[in-house]
């Protein structure tokens, strides 16, 4: 059934977006190292598993493909809360995708936790001729809205890696403070809520 | 040989050498060396002088031998001569019976060839005949024989003498085809029109007789399609004129579908073997894709009605607007009409999930049953899952499951939320009515959805469920527990309350208001407690149901599944801080006023005593039977009140907190030997005491203080090196070093001189 396996920390990373801007193909380079022309819509929500390694700790991601059809939609949203990291999607190649990224940041302030680690990602960079949307114009917007922001092309494989380990870096580090920090009865800030990662000493070969 | 004469030459260079020799040493040097050397020789001599007689004798065989050489090659000259002409004779044979072969193959197909000329004269001739006499069935044979022969190779003899006559031949048979085709259509269109269906599957097995695959099954299917099409209209006939009393009148939708749905699977059962002995495997698939689509027709009606009768589409939208605008009460939509229209939308998803699994299994099997290359196969297959996940059918059934989903987590959110506000203390119980009622709907609600055959539908739901968990159940018990047990707690007041509700059996003060939020406070640590029980028990529960009703499902989504329900389990995590929390506020507020006063009374009470005071301390104990009834009226108050767990905690909490005061208390007392004697006896008596108290054992919370007990009854100083370092046996020393000499200086007998030389 599930396999217990030996990581320090496990990640949840949700990939939203507009439908056909290429969420499944950058999990798919990231996880399987393949781009599959032709992908076919993904129906509902699909996850992959990839363990890296930050800092000579095995870190686990579990990175969830949403679909970005409407009908998907309350699927999907159910994700959002637990999730560690966000990353919405559009394509730099289609105006519509760029346009609806307000809704798709209403989704999170509804639905997310506060604290999550928020991605702007641009892909189908190597559209080069066909891009409608300039790089200042996704800089700017994830700016204004506390996101970081990288360009990338799942089919020549470019910033897909960089994006993931960023992610997991930064995870990392944050889940690294929150060990440090002293648990104390006093703290009533741990109680507030925020998404402490699911680490798993008690489940590893130690 | 060469050896030995280069040896001598260099011997004769060396004899110059000696020549020059002057000194006598050197030359005696020189001698002993030749000398040496005239030794080696002499002994390899005669080893090889041994050798000598072993050597002729070989000689001697070898000799012998020469004559029979002679003999062996020549016989092998005579076998080489007979193995090539052996040869010769076999290759001579064999191109014999090659060429014969070659004339037997011709001849074969020059037999062949006649054949299917007369078959062709005989197919021509039977063609008319039977069309003639209107046996379809014999013509179509003649036909699909004529289709099998090669025309282009039967036409190259036509410069032989009947080549006219074939021509003939062919277009009479072409004409006869083209003829046959027609009256087959027309008769297959004149029996469907009639409704003779044994008229209709007698023209559908000749459709592929005359290569007419798929025309036969587009035909096939359609009259099938009307056929299926008249059934649903009726059944949804009969769907209207069901009264609403009905019982099955809150599942009349899904009744209907599921009509539907059998008679297509009916009609797949009963034409699959007919389609696969007459068209052969592979040809299903074609079938149902044209059987879906009136599926998918007559779904869409029904679902339609379903929309407009239960006014699903409008209960969607105003729940969408309560979600997304957080309305007054007056405005919302009562959960409880959602109830039974929820329960028929899993219902509608579960069948068509159960029919579209029969109809790709069955298209599956009867696509790897033909005999085809596995990238064909690979490709075929991945059509049909394509098909399958695109259908207008899985299209309207997703649509329908987002909706369902978010009016599920309507429902449950809502229903929690009802839950908690109408919380309950029931009388004799230690939790409130919140948790049980709580978890009733969540898994009510899950269930629910796991009946959907929906994977992600349960993925979804088993998510919210967290999210409700967390912030329904769990930031509430946070938020009741942050304002914290009520202090002013005053010594007297707890023993009077302790001796009331001893009398009286039940709970008694002064201070109702104050007691009320007390009980609230434990009741909510209670809650907690049994939350953490409850989404293991849960988590258990959905996980057997899910491997008893998705055993069937892909890894993949098993995988989803599981990941979900782990989720699941990890929101106990939440309820353990918020216990965590609430025991740490009950600590400061309840128990370590109570404590305190006791240990300051130990602080009072001297250990620096003499004989009699000692004596006088057995019969008249100074503190520590006052701690331990102290105590014991803390936990009796509270054993009552809380879950055996709680209580356990609780204990645990207590021991620490007494071991952590009782700890520093110690470090500021002076002892003698007999006062450190009496302390010995006051703690075995306490730890005693905790002991009986609790199932867990408490000895290791006091470790350190027994270890204090058993340094300060030392006799000597350099006892102490008795139980330490090699000596300490089973035990494990709990106490640095430093600490050790801190509490030996706690004995005002003890030279600190001593203490200081100990090595430790």
């Amino acid at each position: 059934m599930w396999k217990m396996e030996d990581y320090k920390y496990l990640f949840k990373v949700v990939l939203i977006g507009n439908a056909g801007v290429g969420k499944t193909c950058l999990v798919r380079r990231f996880t399987q190292g393949l781009f599959p022309p032709g992908q076919g819509a993904t129906i509902g929500v699909d996850f992959m598993i990839k363990t890296v390694e930050i800092d000579g700790e095995r870190v686990k991601l579990q990175i969830w493909d949403t679909a970005g059809q409407e009908r998907f939609r309350s699927i999907t949203q159910s994700y959002y809360r637990s999730a560690n990291a966000l990353i919405v999607v559009y394509d730099i190649s289609c105006q519509p995708t760029f346009d609806c990224l307000p809704q798709w940041l209403n989704e999170i302030e509804m639905y997310a936790n506060t604290k999550v680690l928020k991605y702007l990602v641009g892909n189908k960079s190597d559209r080069v001729n066909l891009r409608e949307i300039p790089r200042y114009i996704g800089e700017d917007f994830s700016q204004r809205h506390d996101m970081k922001f990288l360009e990338t092309s799942a089919k020549e494989a470019d910033n897909v890696e960089k994006l993931f380990m960023e992610i997991a870096k930064q995870l990392t580090l944050q889940a690294r403070q929150n060990d440090l920090r002293p648990y104390t009865s006093e703290s009533t800030d741990r109680l507030d809520g925020g998404s402490s990662p699911i680490s798993s000493y008690g489940c590893c070969k130690l | 040989m060469a050896a030995t004469l280069e040896s001598a030459t260099s011997e004769k260079s060396s004899y110059s050498r000696y020549e020059n020799l002057t000194q006598l040493d050197q030359i005696k040097d020189a001698y002993e060396y030749l000398c040496k050397q005239e030794d080696a020789v002499n002994s390899e001599l005669d080893v090889q002088l041994q050798k000598q007689s072993a050597l002729e004798s070989k000689m001697l065989s070898l000799h012998s031998m020469l004559p029979n050489l002679q003999l062996v090659q020549n016989d092998a000259k005579q076998l080489e001569g007979m193995i090539s002409f052996t040869s010769t004779l076999a290759e001579n044979v064999s191109s014999k019976v090659r060429q014969l072969d070659l004339a037997k193959g011709r001849v074969t197909a020059c037999i062949q060839r006649v054949e299917d000329i007369l078959d062709l004269k005989f197919c021509t001739d039977g063609v008319q005949t039977a069309l003639q006499d209107e046996d379809y069935e014999k013509a179509a044979a003649h036909i699909h024989r004529f289709l099998t022969l090669d025309e282009n190779v039967l036409r190259m003899s036509e410069d032989a003498s009947e080549g006219s006559a074939l021509e003939t031949s062919f277009s009479l048979l072409h004409e006869a085809q083209t003829k046959l085709k027609q009256i087959v259509h027309s008769k297959f269109d004149a029996a469907v029109h009639s409704g003779d269906v044994a008229s209709v599957e007698r023209f559908f097995k000749i459709f592929p007789l005359i290569g007419q695959h798929e025309e036969g099954l587009a035909k096939f299917s359609k009259y099938l399609c009307a056929q299926l099409a008249d059934t649903a209209e009726k059944n949804l006939d009969l769907a209207f004129r069901t009264q609403s009393d009905d019982s099955r009148a809150s599942v009349l939708y899904a009744d209907t579908i599921t009509l539907l749905f059998e008679s297509i699977a009916r009609v797949v059962e009963i034409h699959q073997p007919l389609v696969e002995t007459y068209y052969g495997p592979g040809m299903l698939f074609t079938m149902v894709q044209y059987l879906q689509k009136e599926c998918d027709r007559q779904s869409r009606k029904i679902l339609e009605q379903f929309k407009k009768n239960r006014e699903f589409e409008m209960k969607a939208q105003q729940v969408q607007q309560c979600l997304m605008y957080q309305k007054v009460n007056s405005d919302k939509v009562d959960p409880k009409d959602l109830d039974l229209l929820l329960a028929e939308v899993t219902l509608l998803n579960t069948r068509a999930e159960l029919y579209l699994r029969f109809t790709r299994r069955r298209i599956t099997n009867d696509m790897e049953s033909k005999d085809q290359s596995d990238e064909i196969r690979e490709e075929k297959l991945m059509e049909i899952d394509q098909f399958i996940l695109n259908c207008e059918l899985s299209r309207l059934m997703q649509e329908l499951i987002g909706n369902y989903i978010m009016m599920e987590e309507y429902f449950m959110r809502e229903m929690v939320i009802k839950a908690v506000n109408m919380d309950q203390v029931e009388e004799n119980s230690l939790t409130s009515s919140m948790v049980d009622d709580t978890f009733f709907i969540i898994k009510k609600c899950v269930r629910r959805a796991l009946s959907s055959s929906s994977v992600d539908g349960v993925c979804a739901m088993l998510n919210h469920a967290c999210s409700t968990l967390e912030q329904d159940l769990c930031d509430i018990i946070k938020s009741r527990l942050r304002q914290g047990f009520p202090s002013g707690f005053d010594f007297t007041q707890a023993y009077n309350l302790v001796q009331s509700s001893i009398q009286s059996g039940r709970f008694q003060s002064a201070d109702v208001e104050t007691d009320k939020a007390k009980s609230a406070f434990l009741t909510t640590l209670n809650n907690a407690e049994v939350s953490c029980e409850c989404i293991q028990t849960l988590k258990s529960n959905l996980e057997e149901e899910v491997s008893k009703l998705y055993s069937s499902v892909n890894e993949q989504s098993m995988a989803k599944l599981m990941s979900c329900l782990s989720d699941l389990a990890a929101v106990s995590n939440r309820f353990k801080d918020a216990l965590e929390f609430g025991f740490s506020q009950l600590n400061s507020s309840a128990s370590k006023p109570r404590i305190k006063p006791c240990i300051d009374l130990f602080m009072s009470t001297s250990h620096n005593i003499t004989e009699d005071e000692f004596t006088n301390y057995e019969a008249n104990d100074p503190w520590v039977q006052n701690f331990i009834i102290n105590l014991d009226s803390l936990l009796q108050m509270f054993k009552n009140a809380l879950t055996p767990t709680n209580y356990d905690t609780l204990v645990s909490h207590v021991c620490t907190e007494v071991a952590s005061q009782l700890e520093k208390a110690t470090m500021k007392t002076t002892f003698n030997r007999l006062g450190g004697l009496q302390y010995d006896k006051e703690l075995r008596a306490l730890v005693g005491y905790l002991t009986s108290v609790t199932t867990w054992t408490i000895r290791d919370k006091f470790a350190r203080l027994t270890q204090m007990a058993t340094i300060l009854n030392l006799e000597r100083v350099t006892e102490i090196l008795d139980y330490w370092g090699p000596n300490s046996g089973p035990l494990t020393w709990r106490l640095t070093p430093a600490e050790v000499r801190q509490v030996l200086s706690l004995r005002i007998d003890f030279r600190s001189e001593d203490i200081k030389r100990l090595k430790l």
